[in-house]
């Protein structure tokens, strides 16, 4: 195990260098001018001012020195400087993260704690009204766009109703803050976690209608164990074994953030700075963004592989 | 300058679409605003809705030539205006009540100002004085190329000489004769006063001196405040950020965007803050905007898309009223005059002038912008100020509407006119009944137009041209591109230089250029300017723009704004306006300065009514 942990190690550091010199390069192949994208079309943007901008950011280097320059500035812990925001990269990260964390993370509990139970329901009722009912709505609600769902929300229980503030308010950048203003966390948590309810249903659903057939299954009831305990013990464990590879899978979507729903709701994440980067050709932003996403992409996997052998005892790593 | 805040009102639309866009409702009409009834009360916040992506990132009034972030502008204005405040309710004018000069007097030809300053005080208390002036022009003297007002060869780049002559009156030589109006107007309007015994300073802990007096001084005073600028943490705390002289110091500020003001009891100016505070919140879209408005929010001021005008009766019915502010600027779509395949065609006048008779500017104000759009006659909008507008320009301009017209152009120089297909040169040559030099025959009048993506005002705007133009045979295909990728790859083409790969576009839309007070075109359609993206050159029009500068003449800026509309150096299109939306209980909010729409809540008050 702990050579197999080594070997995981080592091809997960080339990973994350090999997505930083492509995302360094494919940004850089983007045609047109950093400085004048940044600085605009204005009267007073002089050649003067476009040099100066390239020359405070490095940009009149050759490509190889710039990237040499900026693998320097990692290994001192530094990711740049936004050319729009002049904030140290690493600033607005953490100041957008934890939001993030918290959005992303209480969805896809959500989904987790209605999901699960959900699709284990649903393969006890196999074939039954019951499982048809619930699989048509969850698969309703995957197929409808996340902005739809959202509008139509907004519609009905902000603007109709005021159940709900439609929008986060501004100035609310402490995690603190947003458990403060949980009434407006309600709708955009509750929009990203229908999409995931349905995966994660469907997910248990099926594993659990093949653990309700092993033999173990059989041996369990025939020896009069509970109904209770053989689904909580039995086929809950092993049905979470999917899950387990989606929720590893999912790490990268919490840095990444939730573009839709940032935008809809007022809740400036990873995503809209992404965007919003990616539009002004922010490079700093751009780069320091997709490695920490690499990074999280590496740690879910890893870490969606050791779980599986915790969950499931017959799984072991480095053996063969 | 707020540049990009201006560019922000015209791409406030360039977001998603509202959320309640399908609701319906009956359009109405909008003014400019209106006061509200009812007796003023002291006291009450005010709420600001900010357009998306409105987020400031520099307290230092002193912008550096690399952030171009125009919201640092609306940010700092209430704490440090300028020496110079235009707009005055709806008149392009001086705002002399307000400004913090109380003299300007032009001698030696118009070479030289005395500037008598306003017996105000900063916050702390201490008198400001020309000392302060001489501070800002020293810091400036020293590092003009890195401030981003900077215009080139202006101030204080033109400044010879500075005099105090008492503590409260300075005199500048400049190196030439100006037109006053025109200095006033477009340069020391962009300049505030800072606290030299507050600023003038290398580091926090060391001491006040007068460093600003050397070069070297400057330059390290300079280094420091625009570091201590952008150190978010500390706009609040620091104090360089304490002393101001404006009707507001910044009290709030948060990383997402969110600031707030509130008044500064020491205010010298006739304008005391009843508020007790305002809020500025940054919304992420203009969809977010409009349902927070719909929803009963505290909102008391924000924005509305002009797509979203049937939304006015249900957000009348929340309390709101609407006002409509005309953008101060010009829309055009820009020429190429060098692209390497149709630069010759584009050169020629005539082909611009049966452009834009085929360009219907009042169906597109009416159909697309709901009315709510600076018709776009010429060089100067008509909606801005009437001040400016020639009688030209007041009659709908040189060329309106008039497909027949430019029919008739096109065939009298050797063009093949296929209406709905696409026009060819047969009679090449450079004779007044040929296509005109360097256009070869068989060339065909093909066009790619680049657009601002994202607006579907925009998009409905290009298609009416596109459909337009084919009526003569001038095909465009339309490119929607995001404004920033326009930036990046539309390159400055001239005469002089014009490579390939950045002069491959043919003609771009990418919003309005904005305006100063004196909207006279410097930098713009002057030759080789660094505004003038299309490389149009003449002579002519830079000696009528050199008039307006330079000169006294006061039938100078009619000659420039008529020669400007009948030269096309960019073709004329409507400019929409922005729509605000404010609670009825407030006054005093609308109109705002017609020179940049800069909100100035220092005469804003909620009225008894509302309570």
């Amino acid at each position: 195990m702990s050579g197999y942990i080594v070997r995981r190690l080592g091809q997960s550091v080339v990973v994350v260098i090999g997505v930083m010199l492509l995302t360094f390069l494919l940004l850089h192949m983007e045609p047109g001018n950093v400085a004048r994208a940044i600085l605009g079309n204005g009267v007073r943007v002089s050649q003067l001012r476009l040099d100066m901008f390239d020359s405070l950011y490095g940009l009149n280097k050759p490509l190889w020195v710039q990237f040499g320059l900026y693998i320097q500035q990692l290994l001192h812990g530094n990711l740049g400087v936004s050319y729009q925001s002049l904030q140290p990269v690493s600033t607005i990260i953490a100041q957008r993260l934890p939001r993030d964390a918290v959005l992303v993370g209480l969805s896809t509990v959500l989904a987790l704690v209605i999901g699960v139970p959900t699709g284990i329901y649903q393969a006890l009722r196999h074939n039954r009204p019951m499982d048809d009912v619930l699989a048509g709505t969850w698969f309703t609600l995957y197929a409808a766009p996340d902005f739809m769902e959202a509008l139509l929300l907004i519609a009905l229980l902000c603007v109709q109703f005021h159940v709900f503030p439609p929008a986060f308010p501004g100035g609310v950048t402490s995690i603190g803050g947003l458990f403060a203003n949980w009434q407006a966390l309600v709708l955009p948590v509750a929009v990203l976690s229908i999409n995931s309810v349905a995966g994660f249903s469907q997910y248990a659903r099926s594993t659990a209608i093949q653990t309700l057939a092993e033999d173990y299954i059989r041996v369990a009831r025939a020896k009069g164990l509970p109904e209770r305990l053989v689904v909580t013990r039995h086929v809950l464990r092993n049905s979470l074994l999917p899950v387990v590879t989606i929720l590893g899978l999912s790490l990268p979507d919490i840095v990444a953030g939730a573009l839709i729903a940032e935008a809809i709701f007022n809740f400036p994440g990873m995503g809209l700075l992404f965007w919003q980067s990616a539009l002004a050709h922010d490079y700093p932003v751009m780069l320091g963004g997709t490695l920490i996403i690499g990074i999280a992409t590496v740690v879910g996997n890893f870490a969606a592989d050791i779980a599986y052998s915790v969950l499931d005892p017959r799984i072991r790593y480095g053996s063969a | 300058m707020p540049s990009t805040r201006r560019l922000a009102i015209a791409g406030a639309a360039l977001v998603l679409g509202a959320a309640l866009a399908a609701c319906g409702g009956t359009t109405a009409h909008v003014g400019g605003g209106s006061a509200a009834k009812g007796k003023p009360i002291k006291g009450g916040t005010v709420t600001v809705a900010q357009l998306s992506g409105a987020s400031p990132n520099d307290i230092f009034p002193l912008q550096p030539a690399t952030n171009a972030n125009g919201y640092n502008y609306d940010f700092v204005i209430g704490a440090w205006p300028n020496l110079v405040v235009v707009g005055d309710g709806t008149k392009s004018v001086v705002n002399t009540k307000e400004s913090l000069y109380s003299s300007m007097t032009w001698s030696q030809n118009d070479s030289v100002v005395t500037i008598g300053l306003k017996p105000w005080n900063w916050s702390d208390g201490q008198p400001i004085t020309a000392r302060d002036f001489t501070f800002v022009y020293n810091l400036l003297k020293a590092n003009y190329n890195d401030w981003l007002e900077y215009f080139p060869g202006l101030f204080p780049a033109d400044v010879t000489k500075v005099t105090t002559v008492n503590t409260h009156t300075i005199q500048m030589t400049l190196n030439h004769s100006y037109n006053p109006d025109f200095y006033v107007d477009d340069v020391l309007c962009y300049l505030p006063l800072l606290p030299q015994h507050v600023m003038d300073r290398t580091s926090l802990t060391g001491k006040v001196g007068n460093y600003d007096e050397t070069t070297a001084g400057s330059k390290a005073v300079w280094s420091f405040l625009q570091k201590q600028g952008q150190q978010e943490s500390t706009f609040t705390t620091s104090p360089l950020w304490k002393v101001v002289d404006g009707p507001w110091r910044i009290s709030t500020f948060q990383t997402d965007g969110y600031y707030s003001w509130t008044p500064n009891s020491a205010y010298s100016g006739p304008d005391k803050p009843l508020l007790s505070k305002v809020n500025f919140t940054p919304f992420t879209t203009d969809a977010a905007e409009m349902d927070t408005l719909r929803s009963g929010s505290s909102l008391t001021i924000g924005y509305l898309p002009l797509n979203d005008l049937k939304q006015i009766p249900a957000l009348q019915s929340e309390g709101y009223a609407a006002a409509n502010v005309p953008t101060p600027g010009v829309a055009e779509i820009v020429p190429n005059l060098y692209n390497p395949v149709n630069g010759p065609i584009l050169r020629q006048l005539y082909i611009r002038q049966a452009f834009e008779y085929l360009i219907d500017r009042p169906l597109i104000v009416s159909k697309v912008y709901a009315g709510y759009a600076d018709p776009g006659n010429g060089a100067v909008p008509v909606n801005y100020g009437q001040e400016w507008d020639s009688p030209l320009e007041k009659a709908g301009g040189p060329y309106p509407y008039t497909p027949s017209k430019a029919i008739a152009l096109l065939k009298a120089h050797g063009w093949k006119v296929v209406p709905g297909g696409v026009d060819t040169c047969q009679s090449a040559g450079t004779g007044p009944s040929n296509c005109g030099a360097g256009i070869s025959a068989g060339e065909k009048l093909n066009f790619q137009l680049i657009y601002s993506s994202g607006s579907d005002t925009f998009d409905e705007q290009n298609a009416d041209i596109q459909s337009t133009e084919a009526q003569a045979g001038i095909k465009m295909t339309l490119k929607p591109e995001p404004f920033n990728t326009i930036n990046a790859t539309t390159g400055y083409c001239n005469a002089k230089s014009h490579p390939a790969s950045t002069c491959a576009w043919q003609l771009q839309d990418y919003g309005y250029n904005p305006y100063s007070l004196d909207p006279n075109g410097s930098g713009l359609w002057n030759t080789d300017a660094s505004g003038n993206y299309g490389g149009y050159a003449s002579p002519k029009m830079d000696s009528l723009i050199n008039a307006t500068e330079y000169g006294s003449s006061p039938t100078a800026f009619f000659a420039y704004e008529d020669y400007a509309a009948q030269q096309l150096p960019v073709l004329w299109i409507p400019d929409e306006s922005g729509i605000y939306i404010y609670k009825k209980s407030l006054a005093g909010a609308f109109p705002t300065s017609p020179f940049d729409a800069t909100l100035n809540p220092e005469v804003w008050y909620f009225t008894k009514s509302a309570k």
